[in-house]
C-alpha cells in the first residue's frame, strides 16, 4: 500500500506528498500532459526536443543541473508519446533547491537561441545513434505509420524525420511552452522523509505565485477501426530477417488493457512462454522471439517481433505464429496457467514498489489517469483476470484484420 | 516576494550510516553476505562463480554461461522455466571479465523451492544437443549484429589492444566459435567453474536463519576449494587504431589506460578527477562536447575495476564528420586539468555531488549490499567508504591537478574508433 496526500493550489496545479520515513533521498517529480501525440504532424518530435531545453536554464537560473548536482542531487526527464516526465533525486535535506528549480522552469524557459541550437544537434546525434546507426534501430519509424493510418501515434517520439527537428525555430519553442507549460497541465509529487505541512508550505512559497493557464483541449483524430491486415516488407543491411506483427489493443483506463498486458506475458515474456517455447524450442523457426505492449494511453499495440532462423521463410513463420495464435483461443488457458501469469505481476510489483522513485512516478501517471490511488488498485484488477477474460480479448484481438505486419528482409551490403 | 535567483541554503552531508551484512562461511574462502532487514517480502539471492571470460578461449565461458538452464536428463528448459515462472520468479544472469553471477528475485516465500530449482538444473545440466545447438544459433545471430554495431566494435577492439600482453584478458569472441563447440571442453568447463566454481554468495531478504542455513547446504557443495587467481601487470603497447564500419552514420570513440586496483591510495582521489573530466551529466566532457558543440547524445568516462588492476575509459558516439573534433577537444579536456587548477564553485559542486551519490548509494538493503559487496571483493571493508567521505572533502584543486598530470598523459592513451 502506497499512503499519499492530495492538495490542488489556485493556480490548477495538482501535488501528492508520499512520506517515507526510511530513506535519506527525496524525490521530486513532474508530469506534463504533453506528448508527442499533441504535435501538428508537420512539426514532429517537438515535444522530445522540447524536454531538452527544459535543462537549458529557466527565467532566473542560467543553468538548471549545477545547482541541483551542488545540493547533492541530479536530474533526468523523458518523452513518451503520451506524457513528458521530469525527477530529481536528492538529499531529503535539500529538497527546496528542487523545488526552486523545477518551480522557475515552469514559470518561464530563458528560451536562449543558442540552447536551441545546441540541443537541436543533440537530439539529431541521438536520433542517428538510437534510430540509424543500429541495425533495426529503424523499425518503429516504419511501424507506427504503418499501424496507425490518423491517430499521431503514427510517429515517433524523436519525430517522422530529422529535418522536423532541424527546422524548429524560437517561436514554435515559445508557443509550445505557453499551451502546454503551466501549473494546470502538470502534476507534481514530493516523495521521502518529509511532513505534509512542510510539503505543502514549501510548494505554496515556490509554486503559489505562477500564474495559472486553462488546460489544453485536446482534440486528437481518432483512429478508424481496422479492417483489413496490413504488410509491409522492407529490405535493410542487417544479419537475419526480422518480424514485427502489431495488433491493437485498449486503451489504457480500460480494464482489458491489463487483460492484454497479461496476454502478452503468455505469449511471449519467459523462457516458459507459447511463443518461445512452440516457434522457439519445438519448431525452431526462430532465435528470438518476444510480445510486449507500447502501453499507450490511447489504444495502443501490442507487439509480437523476432527473428527468423537461417533458412527459414516468412511464410512458414506466418503459419506457425498464426496456429499458436489461434491455439490461445481453442485451448485457452488453465486457471493453473493464468495463477502462474499473476504470481508473476505480483513479484514485479513488489520489487517496483521499493524504489522511491518508481512509487512517485506511478502516482503521477495514476493521478493523470484519474485517481493516484489506482497505483494501489492495480494488483487487484489483474488478480481478477479469469482464464475466460483472456480468451474472450485474444479472441477479439489476435485476428488478422486487427494486425500490421512489418518484416526485415536482410539485405547485403 | 521570493527571491527566485538565489539558491535556497544547502546542507552538505555531514556523516553516512552504512550497513555491514551478516557473513557466514560456506566454506573457509566462500563467503554468504546476507542482509536481513528488508521491509517488504521481496529476496534477492546471487551466486558468484569463478567463471568469467578470462577463463576459456573460444567463447567457451559465454556458451556455457547461457546454457545453465537449458535441461537435465528429467527436465527440459521449458519445464526448468514454467517451474520458475509458476513461482513467480525470475532468473538473471550476468557475465563480466572475472566473474559469472546467476540471480533469482522472488518473494521469500518461494525462496526454498526456487533455489532446490536452480541447484538441480546446475548439478543435472546435460548439454542436450538440440538446445547447444538453439543456443549457438541465437548467439551466432546476436554476434553478427553486435559486428555491425559501432559501439560493440570499438569496445572489443580496445580490449584487445588494452590486454594485449595477456592472452586471457584481450580474449574477444570470433565468429566461427558459434559454428561449432567442443563438447569435453564445455563439460570440462563447467566442472571446474561451476560445479567446483562458487566464490560468494550474497542475499538480500527478511528470511528465517533455518533459510539461510539451507542454502548454505545446498550450495555449499559448488565452493571452490582453490582461491581463484587473477590476472594483472598488463601492458598496453598499440596506442591508435580505427575499425572500419560499413556506412556507419556515427563514429564510437572509446579511449583509455591501464591504472590501478581499487586498493591502489590514489583510487578515491582519481575518483574524484573522474568525475570531473566525465562521470556526471555536468562533466567538462559533457559540458564542452554535448552542451557546447552539439556532437554527440552523450559521452562519459568510467574508472573500470579488475582485482590486480583497473582501467580509466572515455566512451561517446558522435557524427561521423566531428570525430576528429572531438578527439581534439577531448584532449584540450585532459591537457586542462593538467595545466589549470579546478575553481572552487566547480570542486564544490562536485564533491557535494559526489556525497550525495555516495548516500543514494547507501539506501535501502539492496543498495548497501552491492555497495559492501563491492568493497569486500577486493578484499576491502566499510573503512574504504568513510576514507572516501574524508578524502572528498579534503581533496584541494593542486592535488586534482596533479593526479591529472601524473594519470592523464595523452601520449599513454590507447584511442579506437570506430566507423
Amino acid at each position: 500500500m502506497i499512503e499519499f496526500n492530495r492538495f490542488k493550489l489556485d493556480n490548477g496545479l495538482t501535488v501528492i506528498h508520499h512520506f517515507d520515513p526510511a530513506t535519506p533521498m527525496a524525490v521530486v517529480n513532474t508530469l506534463f500532459d504533453v506528448g508527442a501525440r499533441d504535435e501538428s504532424e508537420d512539426r514532429t518530435g517537438f515535444a522530445h526536443l522540447f524536454e531538452h531545453l527544459m535543462f537549458g536554464g529557466s527565467v532566473n537560473i542560467a543553468d538548471f543541473d549545477a545547482p541541483l548536482q551542488f545540493a547533492g542531487g541530479e536530474s533526468n526527464a523523458f518523452t513518451s508519446n503520451d506524457i513528458t516526465n521530469y525527477y530529481n533525486t536528492l538529499p531529503v535535506q535539500n529538497i527546496e533547491t528542487a523545488l526552486w528549480l523545477e518551480s522557475d522552469r515552469m514559470l518561464s524557459l530563458a528560451f536562449t537561441p543558442k540552447s536551441l541550437e545546441v540541443q537541436r544537434n543533440v537530439v539529431i546525434e541521438e536520433f542517428k545513434q538510437r534510430y540509424l546507426n543500429q541495425p533495426y534501430g529503424d523499425v518503429w519509424l516504419e511501424l507506427r505509420p504503418l499501424a496507425y493510418t490518423t491517430h499521431p501515434y503514427k510517429w515517433a517520439t524523436i519525430g517522422k524525420e530529422i529535418r522536423h527537428i532541424e527546422e524548429a525555430q524560437m517561436e514554435d519553442v515559445k508557443a509550445f511552452f505557453k499551451t502546454h507549460y503551466h501549473p494546470g497541465n502538470a502534476i507534481l509529487c514530493i516523495a521521502g522523509n518529509i511532513s505534509f505541512e512542510e510539503t505543502k508550505a514549501l510548494v505554496e512559497k515556490w509554486y503559489g505565485n505562477i500564474p495559472g493557464a486553462l488546460k489544453p483541449e485536446r482534440i486528437l483524430p481518432k483512429e478508424p477501426k481496422q479492417k483489413k491486415m496490413r504488410e509491409k516488407t522492407i529490405e535493410r543491411v542487417v544479419p537475419n530477417d526480422a518480424f514485427y506483427y502489431a495488433f491493437k489493443m485498449p486503451e489504457r483506463r480500460s480494464f482489458e488493457y491489463y487483460v492484454s498486458d497479461i496476454i502478452s506475458d503468455a505469449l511471449g515474456r519467459e523462457k516458459s512462454s507459447r511463443l518461445y517455447s512452440r516457434l522457439k524450442k519445438d519448431l525452431k523457426l526462430v532465435t528470438s522471439i518476444n510480445a510486449y505492449i507500447t502501453g499507450s494511453l490511447d489504444e495502443g499495440l501490442l507487439v509480437i517481433d523476432g527473428k527468423l532462423r537461417d533458412g527459414v521463410s516468412f511464410e512458414e513463420l506466418d503459419q506457425a505464429l498464426w496456429e499458436t495464435l489461434n491455439d490461445l483461443i481453442v485451448h485457452p488457458f488453465s486457471s493453473a496457467e493464468t495463477t502462474k501469469l499473476l504470481n508473476k505481476i505480483r513479484t514485479v510489483k513488489e520489487f517496483q514498489e521499493q524504489g522511491l522513485l518508481n512509487r512517485a512516478m506511478n502516482l503521477c501517471l495514476y493521478e493523470l489517469l484519474g485517481d493516484a490511488n489506482g497505483v494501489n488498485e492495480e494488483n487487484t484488477l489483474y488478480q481478477s483476470i479469469t482464464a475466460e477474460h483472456i480468451r474472450e480479448l485474444s479472441r477479439d484481438m489476435l485476428k488478422k484484420e486487427n494486425c500490421s505486419v512489418l518484416r526485415v528482409k536482410a539485405i547485403r551490403a | 516576494m521570493i527571491n527566485r535567483t538565489q539558491q535556497p541554503e544547502v546542507k552538505t552531508i555531514e556523516h553516512i550510516d552504512f550497513i555491514k551484512p551478516h557473513i557466514f562461511d560456506v566454506t573457509p574462502s566462500v563467503p554468504l553476505l546476507w542482509m536481513k532487514d528488508v521491509p517488504n517480502d521481496t529476496v534477492r539471492l546471487d551466486l558468484f562463480f569463478d567463471a568469467g571470460i578470462i577463463r576459456g578461449k573460444n567463447s567457451v565461458p559465454a556458451i556455457v554461461h547461457s546454457l545453465l538452464f537449458s535441461g537435465t536428463h528429467e527436465r527440459s528448459s521449458v519445464e526448468i522455466h514454467e517451474a520458475i515462472d509458476a513461482l513467480g520468479g525470475f532468473l538473471d544472469t550476468d557475465l563480466s571479465f572475472e566473474a559469472a553471477v546467476v540471480s533469482i528475485y522472488c518473494l521469500r516465500e518461494h525462496l526454498s523451492t526456487i533455489s532446490s530449482i536452480v541447484a538441480n538444473s546446475i548439478n543435472g545440466l546435460s548439454f542436450r544437443e538440440n538446445e547447444v545447438d538453439d543456443a549457438l544459433r541465437s548467439m551466432s545471430q546476436k554476434f553478427n549484429e553486435n559486428r555491425q554495431k559501432v559501439k560493440n566494435v570499438a569496445q572489443q577492439g580496445f580490449r584487445e589492444a588494452l590486454f594485449a600482453s595477456d592472452a586471457d584478458y584481450s580474449t574477444v569472441s570470433k565468429a566461427e566459435d558459434f559454428e561449432s563447440v567442443d563438447y569435453p571442453e564445455m563439460k570440462r568447463f563447467f566442472r571446474e567453474h561451476y560445479l567446483n566454481g562458487l566464490n560468494r554468495i550474497t542475499l538480500v531478504g527478511n528470511v528465517e536463519q533455518d533459510t539461510v542455513d539451507a542454502l548454505i547446504d545446498l550450495f555449499g557443495q559448488w565452493a571452490m576449494e582453490t582461491t581463484p587467481v587473477y590476472g594483472g601487470g598488463f601492458e598496453t603497447t598499440q596506442r591508435e587504431l580505427h575499425l572500419p564500419v560499413d556506412s556507419a552514420v556515427q563514429s564510437a570513440i572509446r579511449m583509455g589506460k591501464l591504472l590501478f586496483p581499487k586498493t591502489h591510495p590514489d583510487y578515491i582521489e582519481f575518483q574524484v578527477v573522474n568525475t570531473i573530466i566525465g562521470d556526471y551529466f555536468g562533466s567538462r566532457l559533457m559540458s564542452n562536447i554535448r552542451e557546447d558543440k552539439g556532437y554527440t547524445y552523450g559521452i562519459g568516462s568510467a574508472m573500470m575495476e579488475l582485482h590486480n588492476s583497473g582501467y580509466f575509459v572515455i566512451v561517446t558516439e558522435v557524427g561521423s564528420d566531428v570525430t576528429q573534433a572531438t578527439l581534439k577537444e577531448i584532449r584540450y579536456e585532459l591537457e586542462r586539468l593538467q595545466t589549470e587548477l579546478v575553481s572552487k564553485e566547480e570542486l564544490g559542486l562536485v564533491r557535494n555531488y559526489m556525497l550525495g551519490q555516495l548516500l543514494k548509494s547507501a539506501d535501502g538493503p539492496y543498495a548497501m549490499m552491492d555497495m559492501y559487496n563491492s568493497v569486500d571483493m577486493y578484499g576491502l571493508d566499510l573503512d574504504f567508504y568513510d576514507e572516501a567521505i574524508r578524502k572528498v572533502k579534503a581533496i584541494t584543486p593542486e592535488r586534482i591537478r596533479e593526479l591529472a598530470a601524473l594519470y592523464l598523459d595523452w601520449k599513454d592513451f590507447l584511442i579506437v574508433t570506430a566507423g
